[in-house]
């Protein structure tokens, strides 16, 4: 043994054996459980311990959900346990545990004891690093998501504006020519009034296509963008919205003007439904390579603790997952009766075509 | 049409007086050098002055919907009917305040031209017998419009 004598390590085994989070079991060469750890026993429930104890062949399936093949998420089809000269060094297993409920473990099994046939069963539960998994796995189906919905909208986001309202425009040309011709009073007033529905209706494309995205936020940048939004909320809502910017013409990477924008647009949207103002504050500045958004209003304000949000709480949710898109940081805060600040920065990459 | 010079503002101050209304409003369209935009022109027992920032996209808020439509519109409970959530798309309901209202189109050559709303801040107090009363005795003229579509039957 390497720099430990053989006493000391008789006494580590046996705290490690002790104190160990992992569940360790001793099983002889029929299957029969020689001893466990306390961490064993605790995920046990007291039935199957005494059963495992008394010897009884099998308790361990009573407790065991199968472990996890390329066939068969769980399954029982040539069992770890059933041949005692095999050893495998690492596999997934569910058991049914004392008050958790099925539980997946990392498992290895291995000969210990050639003559005697004894073998060692190591259980360490894998619960936390799935879920970590999981989490991982779910944050990045929801940027792929989030990438694919802003794709999918400024596909059908230029179709309008580019096709549609084209022709309408084209259309309502036409239908003004027309008014210099020689026609009647009746025939100019009913012109007149379906210039205005065509009118009403190329507005309409006009809105629905800057809402599902603006082109002005790809062709002029972040600013236009905002003035031609805030302008419209304060057409369509009544909130006034006081834009302070140093920003000119910059451009910033697409992915980074796409997320300021988005994220400005919630906390607008988040301030109109439910901050109960008629004014509220956005900032947007470049220092120190960052570019800085602040949304503030001086409402009825959350309990940023809050478990259950007003709405769908996806928007908060959301605006944080895009500002991980592009590494940013975000921090809500938030006093009941006073109101919120949003505070979005994000590190800049300058557009190369500028 | 009536020939005297027809006052909106004195009219609609007159309909609030008689059916103790909280507030009424008239939403009229802009001439064409302004769009045909729709806009709040007249206003009464307004606690807010946020209706003369908004102009409306026909099919959006209360004079939005009945503008497309043509349709009166009556809601006796706007927190129930409307729903909490959506309710900031009828922004003169949550700036006003207002709990049950109905509004009638105006007509004018046959197309809608402004929207006529009364309501009140409680709930439930404009009953749908109330509004037929109010309509009645608005009648089927109101000023320069009408507020019914003239088809021939």
């Amino acid at each position: 043994m390497k720099g430990i004598s053989g006493l000391q390590l008789s006494d580590l085994l046996m705290k490690l054996y002790g104190n160990s989070a992992e569940a360790i079991f001793f099983f002889d060469r029929d299957g029969n459980v020689l001893g466990m750890n306390d961490a064993a026993a605790d995920i046990l429930e007291q039935d199957v311990y005494r059963q495992l104890m008394a010897g009884q062949s099998g308790a361990i399936c009573q407790t065991c959900k199968g472990y996890m093949s390329s066939d068969e998420m769980q399954t029982c089809a040539s069992c770890y346990m059933s041949n005692p000269e095999e050893d495998i060094s690492s596999f997934q297993v569910y058991f049914d545990t004392k008050g958790k409920g099925v539980i997946p473990y990392s498992a290895s099994i291995q000969t210990i004891d050639h003559e005697n046939g004894i073998r060692a069963f190591l259980l360490r539960d894998m619960t936390h690093q799935f879920q970590t998994q999981e989490e991982l796995n779910q944050k990045r189906m929801m940027k792929r998501v989030i990438k694919a919905q802003e794709n999918e909208r400024k596909r059908i986001s230029r179709e309008l504006h580019d096709s549609v309202a084209q022709e309408m425009l084209s259309s309502l040309v036409d239908l003004r020519v027309m008014k210099y011709m020689n026609i009647g009073e009746e025939a100019l007033k009913k012109l007149q009034q379906t210039e205005g529905s065509l009118m009403r209706l190329l507005d309409d494309i006009r809105h629905l296509s800057v809402e599902l995205r603006p082109a002005t936020l790809d062709d002029l940048g972040l600013k236009a963008a905002f003035r031609t939004h805030f302008k419209w909320i304060e057409k369509n809502y009544g909130l006034e919205i006081l834009f302070l910017t140093d920003l000119e013409t910059e451009r910033y990477g697409g992915e980074v003007e796409t997320v300021v924008y988005r994220i400005c647009q919630e906390a607008v949207f988040n301030a109109l439904k439910y901050a109960e103002v008629d004014e509220i504050t956005v900032q947007l500045y470049e220092r120190d390579d960052m570019l800085h958004l602040i949304v503030k209003d001086e409402g009825k304000g959350f309990d940023v603790n809050e478990i259950e949000p007003k709405g769908t709480g996806l928007g908060l949710f959301g605006m944080k997952e895009r500002t991980e898109l592009v590494d940013g940081d975000l921090t809500v805060e938030s006093v009941i009766g006073k109101g919120t600040i949003i505070r979005l920065c994000v590190p800049v990459k300058r557009r190369e075509d500028g | 049409m009536k020939q005297e010079v027809f006052n909106i503002q004195q009219e609609i101050e007159r309909i609030k007086e008689e059916f103790d209304f909280d507030y009424v409003g008239v939403a009229l369209v802009q001439s064409p050098d302004r769009r045909f935009e729709l806009r709040w022109k007249h206003v009464t027992g307004n606690q807010s002055d946020r209706h003369r920032r908004i102009s409306l996209q026909s099919g959006k808020g209360i004079a939005g919907l009945v503008f497309k439509t043509g349709k009166p519109m009556f809601v006796a409970d706007a927190d129930e009917e409307l729903g909490r959530e959506d309710l900031y798309n009828y922004p003169i309901v949550v700036a006003e305040g207002l709990k049950s209202f109905g509004a009638i189109p105006l007509y004018k050559y046959n197309r809608v031209k402004g929207v006529l709303l009364v309501g009140y801040r409680t709930e439930e107090k404009l009953t749908v017998e109330v509004f037929q009363e109010f309509r009645k005795r608005i009648g089927l003229e109101f000023g320069p419009f009408y507020s019914k579509e003239m088809v021939l039957e």
